[in-house]
């Protein structure tokens, strides 16, 4: 076999791999790192023409330098964004960098560094790490894998339902002269019958990316809910890919809302592996000026009984652009599947755009599959109706726009996350 | 209260008023009649603000000011108040939520204090009692689900809770039984007072049973083309529009 040409552009992201080198570290790991790294080199940067990409211009992330640091990474505690919510416990980490006292997490939920927990040999730990899947058809996991070390691994012991909710920080600092790259690295691991509400923020200041891969793995009769705020600093670059391996029973409830950085791309790969599943991911973006984001979703059906769900709303002003790709895969045993995706946008200028495609693909003949897709402006009829009403056009246009927005909120179960992303569209729209 | 002069008015290339001249005194009612397509709605929906009729020729003064040049909203905060023909639905916005905010919006450019949330239920209860709805609808979104008659319940209520000077009601009567018709009927009595007017609009005489008018217009092809007294609406019932095409022009 011919081996693929060098792409010569994905040299300068791999060059601060070589630090590597030097640091001891277990065999398997300094392969899994080495073969990221190879992979990348021989696709670097996904264009446009690829599949799954055509939406997507990566022009502007490819025009900065952005370099690795493998240094210690912290800030100030006063320099953090307050919690999301009082009651609850949360982790930090700087620049991708897992910081432990500025974490804490309740009982029978256990975290640790990447590089911690692999010392530790936890176990489970290597497998999941090298069944990274195919590096080739996905550039930016393959370049995580390259420099796999920062992140956390967070695990829920068997049977506990954890009440009180977890946010976990990541925050990142730009520097104007020298950009970071952030490759975090996590599993999520919630073993049976347990139970967990996540709250994942990210943000940070300046210039920066943040390219993250998650692996979230939910045993048979475990429940997560996972709650993203995806609020980069207006200059960040943030491409994170989430991979969600689900047991029998299991139930993932999954939400992002989207509103930072200029340039991002959120993907999930939820695997429904077992019968009797309920997977959903559903999100909210707000853009504006000349931001960017994409959504990517692909939902595998492997057995029956599986329910998943996509619903994705937002809107659009200025020169912004959304994407939405949301594919449902049933496979042939997964019989009595029901899917559902819809996504639709409010576009608020004339040159928002948004680019939607849903996908559906099914082997199963007995399965429920549905999907819908619109992109429209404000409906005028609606906002002279609540003009005539004594409301000024301007709030008229916010009520309307939150109205759209919340009736993808109204599926969250854990209602003071609702009432948060509700005041983050309020703040939004009156900037 | 109202004064509408030579009005005419173009929607989509096409002449729909041509030349109106009306008149309407502080506690007066009066109805405006007219077969399909005559104008009535084009008619209050320029009364109420709406985008996309060109008014070409004419004016219109309401409470001494200039109505063409004020936004929808400061129409309906001087006391304009339009029941719709075909209310909006507005899935997402909860019609507690919607009154709420119109209520306050229109309370602080009338230069009153907002009201606070007990004060706005107890009258937002005491006006739903009025108009014998149930408190359930109010949770769902603005129109949303509602039978015709619900929805024409929910202007009536709409109008109750923000006290206007003018009320132009648009075929309000359509779509009820005569049940509803009189509930609605007597909301809007209710209301009536020596500094209140109503335009009522309608295709029908039936709504006129309960609503008693003191003036009567016939309107057709873009005119007035007949004004009298409660009279006329009976006289209308018996012959129909027919009568009334002016220069003897066919419907
Ligand atoms: N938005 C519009 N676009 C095009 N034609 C319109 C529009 N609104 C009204 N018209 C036309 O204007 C005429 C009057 O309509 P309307 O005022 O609704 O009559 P009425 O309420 O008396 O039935 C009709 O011929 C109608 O087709
Ligand atoms: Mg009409």
């Amino acid at each position: 076999m011919q081996p693929a040409p060098l792409a010569a552009a994905a040299l300068p992201w791999l060059a601060d791999a070589a630090g590597f080198e030097k640091q001891p570290a277990a065999g398997w790991l300094k392969a899994l790192r080495e073969t990221g790294a190879e992979q990348f080199s021989q696709t670097g940067l996904p264009t446009q023409s690829w599949e799954g990409w055509q939406h997507t211009s990566l022009r502007q992330l490819a025009s900065i330098k952005f370099h690795y640091s493998a240094e210690a990474a912290t800030s100030d505690a006063k320099k953090l964004p307050p919690k999301l919510l009082e009651d609850s416990d949360r982790i930090v980490l700087v620049n991708g960098q897992y910081q432990p006292h500025l974490s804490a997490v309740p009982a029978g939920v256990t975290v640790m560094g990447l590089m911690e927990a692999v010392d530790k040999k936890v176990a489970g730990l290597e497998e999941h790490l090298v069944s990274v899947g195919d590096l080739q058809a996905s550039p930016f996991k393959a370049l995580n894998t390259a420099f796999v070390r920062d992140g956390i691994v967070l695990k829920v012991e068997s049977g506990a339902e954890i009440a009180r909710p977890v946010e976990i920080l990541f925050y990142n600092i730009g520097a104007a002269d020298r950009a970071p790259a952030v490759y975090p690295r996590m599993l999520y691991w919630l073993e049976e019958n347990s139970a967990l509400t996540l709250l994942e923020r990210h943000a940070g200041e300046g210039v920066y990316l943040s390219n993250s891969y998650t692996g979230m793995v939910l045993e048979s009769a475990s429940r997560l809910k996972f709650y993203k705020f995806e609020e980069e600093s207006p200059a960040a670059f943030h491409f994170s890919l989430v991979s969600v391996r689900q047991g029998k029973g299991s139930v993932f409830e999954g939400f992002s809302y989207a509103s930072g950085g200029c340039l991002a791309r959120e993907e999930y790969q939820n695997q429904l592996i077992d019968s009797g599943i309920l997977s959903s991911i559903s999100g909210i973006y707000l853009l504006k000026n000349h931001q960017s984001h994409d959504f990517t979703v692909l939902m595998d059906h492997f057995e029956p009984n599986g329910k998943s769900v996509q619903h994705f709303r937002g809107v659009v002003d200025g020169q912004a652009r959304a994407v939405f790709q949301g594919k449902i895969h049933v496979r042939r045993s997964a019989q009595k599947t029901d899917g559902n995706q819809s996504s639709h946008a409010l576009l608020l200028s004339p040159q928002a755009e948004a680019s939607f495609k849903p996908e559906l693909e099914i082997y199963a003949d007995d399965v429920k599959c549905g999907h819908g897709a619109t992109s429209g402006h404000l409906d005028e009829a609606a906002l002279f109706y609540l003009q005539s009403r004594g409301i000024p056009a301007v709030e008229a246009k916010a009520l309307l726009i939150q109205s759209f927005l919340n009736t993808t909120l109204e599926q969250l179960s854990f209602a003071p996350v609702k009432e948060i992303y509700q005041e983050r569209i309020r703040a939004w729209l009156s900037q | 209260m109202l004064k509408i002069e030579n009005l005419h008015v173009t929607v989509a290339g096409r002449e729909v008023l041509k030349g109106i001249d009306l008149s309407v005194e502080a506690g007066k009612v009066h109805a405006i009649m007219g077969p399909n397509g005559s104008g009535k709605s084009t008619l209050s929906y320029v009364l109420a603000g709406r985008e996309g009729y060109e008014i070409t020729k004419g004016r219109i003064t309401f409470m001494g000011q200039d109505l063409l040049a004020m936004k929808p909203e400061d129409r309906a905060a001087a006391g304009l108040f339009l029941a719709f023909q075909y209310p909006v639905e507005i899935p997402g916005v909860s019609t507690t939520m919607f009154l709420k905010t119109a209520i306050n919006a229109v309370r602080k450019k009338r230069g009153e204090k907002e009201l606070d949330p007990v004060a706005f239920l107890k009258l937002q209860k005491q006006k739903l009692a009025q108009l014998g709805m149930d408190a359930e609808m109010l949770k769902r979104g603005v129109n949303v689900g509602f039978s015709g008659g619900e929805k024409k319940r929910n202007e009536v209520l709409q109008m109750a809770m923000l006290e206007p000077k003018l009320m132009v009601l648009d075929e309000t009567d359509s779509g009820l039984d005569i049940d509803a018709l009189k509930t609605v009927a007597e909301g809007v009595n209710a209301m009536r007072s020596p500094e209140r007017s109503f335009l009522v609009i309608t295709h029908y005489q039936r709504l006129l049973n309960y609503i008693k008018p003191d003036v009567v217009h016939v309107l057709a092809q873009g005119k007035i083309q007949k004004t009298g007294g409660p009279e006329l609406a009976l006289l209308l019932e018996e012959k129909g529009y027919a009568g009334f095409y002016g220069d003897g022009e066919a419907a």
